[in-house]
């Protein structure tokens, strides 16, 4: 086995231990990914075969999606991808402050992403009742925006633990309890946040904008702003300068590979957004 | 997409400008993304607006796995690996929906509603 | 213990050394339960792959027997419609999943890294996951046997609405679903992982040309496999959801189209009969040559073949499904390209044929099988092509014709090869060679009792008899034929029972084998056997297709290429051997328990403990703890470092 630290700099297109030079992890998800193309294509076919023949009292899709809601979250998705890109560029060149930032605002445009569905779920179930068991429209759509939804969800804990990862220390001081509280603190983070600002959206939805609707939502909510408070400082205290770490050059490959996951779920979207969503308004 | 993987070195200044060009590509992609949503809008007929949806969303996929995956610098297996996921799922999907558009797969519920509206309107 | 530096899996070596890590537990056992469980050697998971299914080949005939028991008279009560139903389920879901497949996966796990000259596969832990989650999966398909609700009974393609809460309100066809389910996980991160190997993992100077005819075949099937799964990992989340939560998929009444699951299922179903019969082509490609003292005739050819069929394999799914009326241009264009299949499916025959003709036969039991391979797998060819004609195929349609023809190419085709796999590969497995005499003496007992079985089928089936029905009249003119495939069945059963006797006998008592029993021609004959773990002292370089017969043409060049690469190696820090993980099996557990808590438990149950969220939420957190853990315990090895005679010169390594 030759080493490719051996040679200096890492080339990141190249590895000379594999015998077509592509790294192992970035051939095993390339080929997941061709597998998870099949996956969704199959999926996406059986919501459009159900589309082609709606029974009697099926609802009317253009009645119910909200393209304005749909149209910004496609927007944010984008834009993660943009930074897991800048991310995945950022731990090439071993600027590891950079890719914890990087990682840091994919994880927040994913998180906003998941909160966009959430809502639009619930406008779906709620205002215009459509359930995924009370029509076909509605359990092709859920079920495939859903396993959408749930393939974001693994991304998002993946990028966080990936995060978490990049700061394990070199000297292995308390490597496990850090690491458990970091993932905890992080996970509750991005949930606790998330219910934040959609209370304060369904708060502002019910009673117009006013200083009372938010402050009824804060009185409401307080436990939820007192843990995210604490789940935002520990972020902050685990992220204080610290003594070095082992990430760098070398894991620009599990970045990368978890990267092609990102943007693979990105492209689907792109899909699902031209095919379910606009297709029906024309 | 030549596998002519550049040095480390040599590439250098490409790897600078690999920021710009990755914040050009989210910008195209959602500027595309704008044009798509006031594409339904349009009076054209419906045939014409589906392959202009078609067309700017392979862009969009294109973009995305080429520029922010990759593709574009990695050796072309990687490439050839995913199209033929790709190209299976999309000839699957096609097959699919030629098939349930057939009038034989039309279900007999549906029909028998069809039916029935006709002889409503006769 | 000096001698097995720790170090970082690759291109870490000039990094400082002894690195803190997430290390909870490092296990060490190299004998013992221990060793088996917390595996990542690829042969042991290949061993335990072939145990598990010879295992379930086993449940699967006697399913059969007695299957064959109940037709054996007109009106026989021998079994009620309800256990008939659920033994025809479960023979052919146990016989495809359980036996054929896993049975493949065993030769591509043991077989596979050998031949291209690699010291594991890619990602050796990944490995012994799909091996435990396969476990998972085939107990989650027959744990109904133990319970109340009884076994799957809906057929192994559980078309819908068969599979509804309305028609099948037992948790026996949620065993089904999740079974699958789970055995599909485990293949794909298999087939994943076989296809980096063959990728990746080469030996220097073995191109793509170069690979053994096996080897291709692995990668084609496990192409195969992770462009097919995922059809029925979606059509089988839909029927689970239409259980579990109320949707309308396959639910009429609301819009869902019951169809369509034949659909996805067949878009599976298609490429998964070649899942199964490409692995045996692979090993008749590689026991014919052997034995006939020639290279394979046309691989090129054989290859190219193998990858249309696998190709192709995708676009003729629906013609399992010609009678449900989908239309003359659908019906039309998936029966020319089901005729269009057969074409590189014979160029294989007469490329066989081509490898037999003029060379020096040794006919020994291997050999035997893979000509009665030949030969029965065409018969089941051609009455394939006779299916492809549709307005044929709507008399044949469910009737013992398809059932005649589908054991033709599975028993025929894939048993036979697989069987004759294994006494051809058991010497290097084992060290140890099945005698010839209680070999072929199996052989033409299985062979006799597989035509005897199936042939009369063929007219059985034409004569009108239908799958699936428990029984019928005695004057349906169907009695005589039944009997004669009855006793078939029992010789064949015999046979079985004589093979496996004798295998068994072998493995502790027989004939010990020397190195290269049959002067093979792939590299897995240059290792001496038992396989040393770390496969080959000196990774060798390919320099010609049947690379081992050239390596014995060319000693003196090839001994002075081995010295040099074990110099070079010696001086990266010597061979290098992943650690072995009790993750993967923690993962596949928390799997397992989270799939009985889907299954075996009603949502909806009294106050109390919810078993059915408790179970699910407990084995999903032990799944995520798994692989978490095996993620942060990092692809980790250490080094061996062997002596001049490629003797292990540390001590078994320790930590």
């Amino acid at each position: 086995m030759t080493s490719q630290a051996a040679t200096g700099a890492i080339d990141h297109h190249h590895d000379h231990t594999t015998s077509t030079g592509i790294p192992n992890k970035k051939l095993l998800m390339w080929a997941f990914l061709a597998s998870d193309c099949m996956f969704f294509g199959t999926l996406i076919s059986t919501h459009l075969i159900y589309r082609l023949h709606p029974p009697a009292g099926n609802p009317v899709p253009r009645q119910i999606f909200d393209i304005p809601l749909t149209s910004f979250s496609t927007f944010i998705l984008l834009m993660s991808s943009l930074m897991m890109a800048l991310a995945v560029n950022a731990i090439q060149k071993g600027n590891l402050k950079s890719m914890r930032f990087s990682l840091l605002t994919t994880i927040l445009f994913g998180a906003i992403f998941l909160g966009c569905q959430v809502f639009e779920f619930n406008n779906f179930v709620f205002e215009h009742h459509m359930t995924i068991t009370n029509s076909i429209l509605g359990t092709t759509f859920f079920t495939l925006t859903g396993t959408h939804g749930t393939h974001v969800a693994i991304g998002v804990l993946w990028l966080g633990l990936m995060y978490v990862r990049s700061y394990k220390s070199a000297t292995g001081e308390g490597l496990w309890l850090t690491t458990a509280l970091h993932v905890v603190a992080l996970v509750a983070a991005v949930l606790l946040s998330m219910k934040l600002v959609l209370s304060v959206v369904w708060g502002l939805q019910a009673h117009g904008f006013s200083g009372a609707t938010l402050a009824g939502v804060a009185s409401a909510q307080w436990l939820v702003i007192v843990g995210a408070l604490i789940a935002y400082s520990a972020l902050r205290w685990f992220a204080r300068p610290a003594g070095p770490v082992q990430f760098d050059q070398s894991n620009a490959v599990d970045v990368e590979s978890m990267g092609l996951y990102w943007h693979f779920v990105d492209i689907v979207w792109i899909v699902i957004f031209t095919a379910v969503y606009l297709l029906e308004y024309l | 997409m030549s596998d002519s993987s550049h040095s480390p070195a040599a590439g250098h200044a490409a790897e600078e400008s690999k920021f710009a060009a990755y914040v050009q590509i989210a910008m195209l992609l959602a500027v595309i993304t704008g044009v798509e949503i006031a594409v339904i809008g349009l009076p054209f007929a419906k045939w014409l607006l589906v392959s202009v949806l078609v067309v700017l969303s392979a862009v969009k996929f294109m973009f995305v796995i080429f520029y922010f995956m990759h593709l574009r610098w990695d050796k072309v297996f990687c490439t050839i690996l995913f199209f033929i996921g790709l190209i299976l799922a999309g000839g699957t999907m096609w097959a699919l929906l030629q098939l349930f558009s057939t009038e034989n797969s039309v279900p007999l519920s549906v029909a028998v509603n069809t039916l029935a509206d006709l002889s409503r309107l006769g | 213990m000096d001698a097995t530096v720790k170090s970082h899996f690759i291109g870490k070596e000039d990094k400082a050394p002894a690195k803190p890590s997430f290390v909870l537990w490092r296990p060490s056992a190299k004998t013992g339960l221990m060793s088996w469980l917390t595996t990542v050697d690829h042969k042991k998971i290949g061993f335990l792959y072939g145990s598990f299914a010879l295992f379930f080949f086993l449940v699967g005939g006697v399913e059969a027997l007695l299957i064959r028991l109940q037709l054996m008279h007109p009106n026989n009560t021998l079994l009620t419609a309800q256990q008939y139903n659920t033994l025809f389920t479960m023979h052919g879901t146990t016989m495809i999943f359980l036996a054929v497949m896993p049975l493949g996966a065993a030769f591509f796990n043991f077989i596979m890294p050998l031949q291209i000259g690699a010291r594991d596969v890619a990602f050796p832990r990944l490995n012994a996951f799909s091996l435990w989650t396969f476990v998972a999966g085939a107990i989650i398909l027959n744990i109904g046997w133990f319970l109340p609700d009884g076994a799957p009974d809906a057929g192994w393609f559980g078309y819908a609405p068969l599979t509804s809460k309305l028609y099948n309100p037992t948790h026996a066809t949620d065993f089904w679903i999740l079974g699958l389910q789970l055995l599909g996980v485990a293949s794909i991160a298999a087939a994943l992982n076989f296809i980096v190997t063959i990728i990746n993992l080469r030996a220097p100077g073995m191109t793509m040309m170069r690979l053994p005819v096996f080897t291709w075949m692995t990668l084609i099937t496990s192409f195969l496999i992770i462009l097919s799964f995922p059809a029925i990992t979606i059509a089988l989340v839909e029927v689970m959801f239409d259980r579990q939560f109320g949707t309308n998929f396959f639910e009429v009444s609301n819009g869902g189209m019951p169809i369509l699951w034949q659909h996805l299922f067949w878009i599976f179903g298609h490429p998964e009969v070649y899942i199964l019969i490409l692995p045996a082509m692979g090993i008749v490609s590689e026991i014919l040559p052997t034995f006939s003292r020639k290279p394979l005739f046309g691989y090129p050819i054989v290859v190219f073949s193998g990858a249309s069929i696998g190709f192709l394999g995708f676009t003729v799914w629906s013609h399992h499904m010609f009678t449900t009326g989908m239309g003359t241009v659908a019906t039309k264009a998936f029966a020319l390209a089901t005729m269009a299949i057969a074409v590189p499916t014979g160029v294989k025959i007469f490329n066989w044929i081509g490898t037999l003709w003029g060379g020096h036969l040794k006919m020994r039991t291997p050999m035997m099988f893979a000509l009665g391979f030949i030969w029965m797998f065409m018969i089941g060819g051609f009455s394939g092509v006779m299916h492809s004609a549709a307005p044929a195929d709507a008399q044949q349609q469910d009737s013992y014709f398809v059932v005649a023809h589908f054991h033709y190419v599975l028993i025929g085709g894939s048993i036979f090869a697989l069987l004759g796999g294994i006494h051809y590969w058991f010497p290097l497995m084992f060290g140890r060679r099945v005698s010839e005499f209680w070999g072929k003496l199996s052989f033409w007992v299985i062979f006799t009792g597989f035509n005897i079985t199936f042939f009369p089928m063929h007219f059985l089936g034409l004569n009108g008899m239908p799958r699936r029905t428990f029984t019928y009249d005695g004057n349906m003119g169907w009695s005589t034929a039944n009997f004669i495939a009855t006793i078939g069945a029992l010789i064949l059963g015999v046979g079985i029972a004589i093979y496996f006797s004798v295998v068994i006998y072998t493995y502790f008592k027989g004939e010990k084998a020397g190195e290269d029993t049959w002067d093979g021609r792939t590299l897995e004959w240059s290792i001496p056997s038992p396989v040393p773990e770390y496969n080959f002292a000196v990774i060798p370089t390919v320099h010609a297709r049947d690379a081992f017969w050239y390596e014995k043409h060319h000693q003196d060049e090839i001994a002075k290429e081995k010295a040099e690469h074990h110099q070079a190696e010696a001086s990266h820090g010597g061979i290098h051997m992943p650690f072995q993980s009790i993750y993967p099996l923690v993962a596949s557990i928390g799997i397992l328990i989270a799939a009985i808590g889907i299954t075996a438990f009603d949502s909806n149950s009294a106050p109390g403990i919810h078993w059915k969220l408790g179970l699910a939420l407990t084995g999903g957190t032990i799944m995520f703890l798994g692989i978490y853990l095996w993620a942060l315990e990092g692809a980790e090895g250490y080094h061996l470092h062997l002596d001049d005679d490629g003797h292990d010169a540390s001590s078994q390594p320790k930590h």
